[in-house]
């Protein structure tokens, strides 16, 4: 069976989860008897340098069955390809592909149309297509939560968007609805990495019947197959990820600030992530000040250290400096990769008690939750772990493996036949 | 005879007896152009005795009808404003003014605006509270313009009345605007004369503003959007359009509409498998992106395949773009489509004709870029109306549109009148304009009583199917109309005129209308524009018959039961106007039980 994957961006390029998991996915798709996968990322022109003149469809950097699409004057409110060149290059790269399944793992920096496209050109194909965020439902970049108050989204509809958008009328939103469902009445089958996703896009109107869970999975970068050696005190937290608002380094920086006035001050917080410049203008400016000023503090002080970026090849060291693993997103997230990071490396977690965390996490077996946005809750979280004696233990021997790369392909293996 | 001839015949002297000769016909000759009511019946005849004697001896009715028949030819004078053409460019200068009153009442003009071929703007005002503008010439080196003062758009002007003060409610200010296809001569100034009744004027030098034709088509509405009149807005705006400003605001938008649906650049794209059963219409103004949206939503829908799509673009700037989302959508959608870019914004109308041009089948639907299916078999059962209903009943028919939020945004359309009492020269003028309702306008989608087939007073272009042939026997939608706006009632009274009522047919879309794109000044006084053109226009005709939501004209009967539609909705689901009792004449208009 010849599949192809189509991911928005290539993780090389941009690290993100959507892309990472399809990557994982076609590396054990070329593992797998049988299957001989092709992996079309689209990247956008800020890659100036992988835009050769007149290619609309390169490779990619010459690995095998790796190609880029050149995504031109993309529509980003409709999610539209606007170049009717790149349609003429993506249909006859399917024509020269052939697939016999094409999965979608989004349809950014692509297009909704690219959907149609591809039933149009090949009737008979199977399509399948992971839903890794709400960007269909949501146009608030898909994350569901409300644009005036930063609360969460249970549910869309024409008003509630356009209080969201009050440049936009309801009808506006609406018309985008028909335009994003009469795309995916060519859809065969639909996945989501989280089984409270599926609740959402039914709702939504989405057929129950055509929506399935498949776990994301990943391959263990634990790769000396490190355990977490108890210590006298647990009371190292780490943040790994994104550093922009909806992954809520903002809740963790308040609740660092509330524990500090209240005197405790017997912990470390190490950073490590990337990407501030993408926070809101508010949010930066108030994690730089925090981290300048924490800075300018004497060593035996400090709480909060900064390590930067990292890439996956050093998440072994990142992890090994800390014991406990804090995920304060501020919206639903749609698996949260990091936890089975954490968990690779026998860190027990602390996250926010919503959606993907609160579905993957078990408090008080192999995890802590807190209450979402709210920094007190975080901040008595933290003293907890910090102080009370056999909870680290506890929580470690609760955690289970994550879901492995392997039980990723099988998932969708099964979709794949139809099953 | 007015008051002050008769004041004037009582007190002269008998004159020596004139011969009359055979009446001229009204408005021929010298007096072309120029009214009786323009005409000073009172100093002509101060001037001429002789006039008078013969007036008494009932030769002439009126001095107008002596100096038209004679006294232009003898070279009699008349005091004031010369007697030449009003509201019309005139090459040369024809008559000029004799020993004027020398002005000594306050006024300005603010700007003249001329554009090549096209017309003159004046804008200003004059302190006439007591002394009524007679008319305003603009001299040019090789032309002249006399705005007649009657036909002047009179508005309020705080400003003027700060300077005046006093305390006295009058329109001081004034604009006029003649269409003046002829208009060739750009000298850089102009003479401006103003002339009051009493034979007093004012001339003033000014600068002369040079604009394009639609820069100037725009300010004049925009102006006239923007004017300020004692009174109801809607009422006094009409009035003052209806004075003359309406009919060469016309006649100089027809000139532009002309000249741009005159030279349209056509591209078809997809391949038609077989002749098409309709041609669906759309005309886009700002937005391409909806051309994508609509091949998105009616592709792969049952019957679809009969049907062939046709784009008008009134926004000439995105071209190009329109161009590749139809190339891009045809790859995509798979729908046969031909998309028309016109040089400019021909307005609503004149674009669906212009499409209609470009069509391939017998059947148009006129339909707006925000009208979606809500019934995904609705064009199946569009092409089914066609081949099962008596041909009455779809020659030209509309559909059940509905808002977003699922409530009915239109069941047909009905008239009302708006009236409103005009105040000018002192006296009360009542003033009657059209305005157009939607049945069921907001009511649940389960009132079906507002969508039960049936013939209606018009249906809306939003959604429009009408046959070719008779569409074209109608002259299309007329093109008189502003930007857009009534060429769809328009056309459906042109098709009852004729015979043929307009149905409203059960097939079920969106109309995704929200409130629209931000409304220029100029769009706001095309409204007014048409507004009063369409009232001119059938005012008459809806009066008789067809006011309100249960007209009583014959032809909006409902056919007997078994030879046209479907009469199985009881009398509980005959429509009803929302808050009112239904009366008799009522439910005989808009039901029949069976």
């Amino acid at each position: 069976m010849k599949v192809l994957l189509i991911s928005v961006f290539h993780p090389e390029l941009v690290r993100g989860g959507a892309q990472q998991v399809c990557y994982e996915l076609f590396e054990g798709l070329k593992q797998t008897p049988g299957i001989e996968p092709i992996l079309l990322a689209a990247i956008d022109p800020s890659h100036t340098a992988l835009y050769k003149s007149g290619a609309r469809i390169t490779g990619f950097d010459g690995r095998e069955g790796e190609f880029l699409f050149l995504s031109r004057e993309y529509d980003y409110w409709w999610h539209k390809c606007s170049d009717p060149r790149m349609i003429e290059a993506y249909v006859e790269f399917l024509k020269i592909v052939q697939p016999d399944l094409i999965h979608f793992h989004h349809f950014l920096l692509l297009g909704f149309d690219l959907i149609a496209v591809t039933r149009r050109v090949l009737p008979n194909v199977r399509i399948v297509f992971t839903l890794h965020e709400f960007l269909s439902i949501c146009a608030a970049d898909g994350q569901m939560l409300r644009k005036y108050d930063h609360s969460l989204c249970t549910r869309s509809s024409p008003v509630r968007c356009h209080q969201c958008f009050p440049d936009r009328g309801p009808e506006q939103f609406f018309m985008r609805e028909l335009w994003v469902k009469r795309h995916f009445d060519v859809v065969d089958m639909f996945t989501t990495p989280s089984r409270f996703m599926i609740e959402h896009f039914v709702q939504w109107g989405l057929d129950r019947a055509r929506i399935t869970h498949v776990t994301d999975g990943q391959r263990d970068y634990n790769f000396r197959h490190e355990t977490a050696a108890p210590r006298r005190q647990h009371n190292r937290f780490g943040f790994f990820g994104q550093m922009v608002d909806n992954k809520g380094l903002w809740v963790i920086v308040e609740a660092v600030r509330q524990l500090r006035s209240e005197g405790f001050t017997d912990f470390i917080l190490e950073i490590n992530g990337d990407n501030l410049r993408y926070a809101s203008e508010a949010r930066r400016k108030e994690i730089e000040e925090f981290l300048a000023a924490e800075e300018q503090r004497p060593l035996d002080e400090r709480i909060v250290f900064f390590k930067g970026s990292y890439d996956m090849e050093q998440l072994p060291q990142r992890m090994a400096r800390v014991d406990w693993c804090i995920v304060a997103s501020v919206w639903w997230e749609t698996f949260a990769l990091v936890i089975s990071e954490a968990w690779m490396f026998h860190r027990p977690v602390i996250a926010s008690n919503i959606g993907a965390m609160k579905e993957r996490i078990s408090h008080d077996v192999d995890g802590l939750l807190f209450a979402a946005s709210d920094a007190r809750s975080l901040a008595e979280t933290i003293r907890r772990a910090a102080t009370e004696k056999g909870l680290w233990e506890k929580l470690v021997k609760g955690i289970k493996p994550p879901p492995t790369r392997q039980a990723m392909v099988d998932g969708f293996l099964e979709v794949y036949h139809g099953q | 005879m007015s008051d002050e001839v008769a004041r004037i015949l009582g007190q002269t002297k008998p004159a020596p007896s004139l011969k009359p000769a055979p009446l001229l016909p009204q408005g021929t000759g010298g007096l072309e152009g120029f009214d009786e009511a323009d005409f000073n019946e009172a100093g002509y005849l101060r001037r001429n005795p002789d006039v008078i004697e013969a007036l008494r001896r009932g030769e002439f009715k009126t001095g107008y009808q002596h100096y038209a028949q004679y006294g232009i030819r003898e070279g009699r004078t008349v005091p004031g404003a010369p007697v030449e053409r009003r509201d019309a460019l005139i090459a040369t200068i024809s008559g000029g003014s004799e020993e004027p009153d020398p002005g000594d009442f306050r006024c300005a003009v603010d700007t003249v605006i001329v554009a090549h071929r096209a017309g003159v703007m004046v804008i200003g005002w004059a302190d006439d509270a007591s002394t009524a503008i007679d008319c305003v010439r603009v001299i040019s080196r090789a032309w002249h313009l006399v705005f007649r003062g009657a036909s002047l758009v009179r508005v309020r002007r705080q400003d003027v009345e700060a300077a005046l003060g006093g305390n006295v409610t009058h329109p001081f200010g004034f604009f006029g605007f003649v269409h003046a296809p002829d208009l060739v001569d750009m000298a850089d100034g102009c003479t401006v004369e103003i002339w009051l009744k009493n034979d007093s004027m004012v001339s003033l030098q000014q600068p002369m503003h040079r604009v394009g034709e639609i820069e100037l088509r725009n300010l004049v509405l925009g102006y006239l959007a923007g004017a300020d009149f004692f009174g109801n807005q809607q009422i006094e705006g009409a009035a003052a359009v209806d004075r003359g400003l309406g009919r060469h605001v016309v006649a100089f938008n027809r000139a532009i509409t002309s000249r741009i649906t005159g030279a349209p650049y056509v591209e078809r794209f997809g391949t038609l498998h077989r002749q098409p059963r309709g041609s669906i219409v759309v005309c886009l103004y700002g937005k391409s992106e909806f051309l994508a949206v609509q091949n998105c939503l009616f592709a792969d829908r049952p019957g679809i395949e009969d049907y062939e799509f046709i784009y008008v673009l009134n926004s000439p700037e995105l071209g190009e773009k329109l161009l590749r989302e139809a190339r891009a959508s045809t790859m995509t959608y798979g729908l046969p489509q031909t998309v028309v870019v016109l040089p400019g914004n021909a307005g609503f109308g004149a674009a669906n004709n212009a499409g209609v041009v470009a069509s391939r089948s017998s059947r148009i639907l006129n339909v707006n870029p925000d009208v979606f299916p809500r019934d995904p078999r609705w064009a199946a059962r569009h092409t089914a109306l066609l081949d099962e209903r008596p041909a009455e009943e779809t020659r030209l028919f509309g559909a059940a549109l509905y808002y977003d939020d699922g409530s009915l945004m239109h069941g047909g359309m009905y008239f009302e009148m708006d009236t409103g009492i005009s105040l000018r020269g002192g006296d009360f003028h009542p003033e009657r304009v059209v305005r157009t309702e939607h049945y069921g306008k907001g009511a649940p989608a389960w009132a079906e009583q507002f969508v039960r087939p049936r013939p209606v007073p018009a249906v809306t272009g939003a959604f429009m199917s009408s046959d070719r042939a008779w569409y074209e026997t109608l002259g299309g939608f007329n093109e008189d109309y502003v930007f857009g706006h009534y060429e769809d009632a328009d056309l459906c009274l042109k098709s009852l005129q004729r015979g043929t009522p307009s149905w409203l047919q059960d097939l079920r879309l969106w109309h995704l209308e929200g409130k629209g794109s931000t409304r220029q000044p100029q769009h706001e006084g095309g409204s007014l524009v048409n507004r009063w053109l369409f009232s001119s226009l059938w005012g008459e005709t809806i009066m008789d018959g067809l006011l309100g939501p249960a007209p009583t004209h014959p032809a909006l009967a409902m056919p007997p039961v078994g030879t046209a539609a479907s009469t199985e909705t009881p009398a509980a689901e005959q429509p009803a106007q929302t808050g009112s009792k239904r009366s008799r004449r009522q439910r005989r208009a808009v039901g029949k039980t069976p």
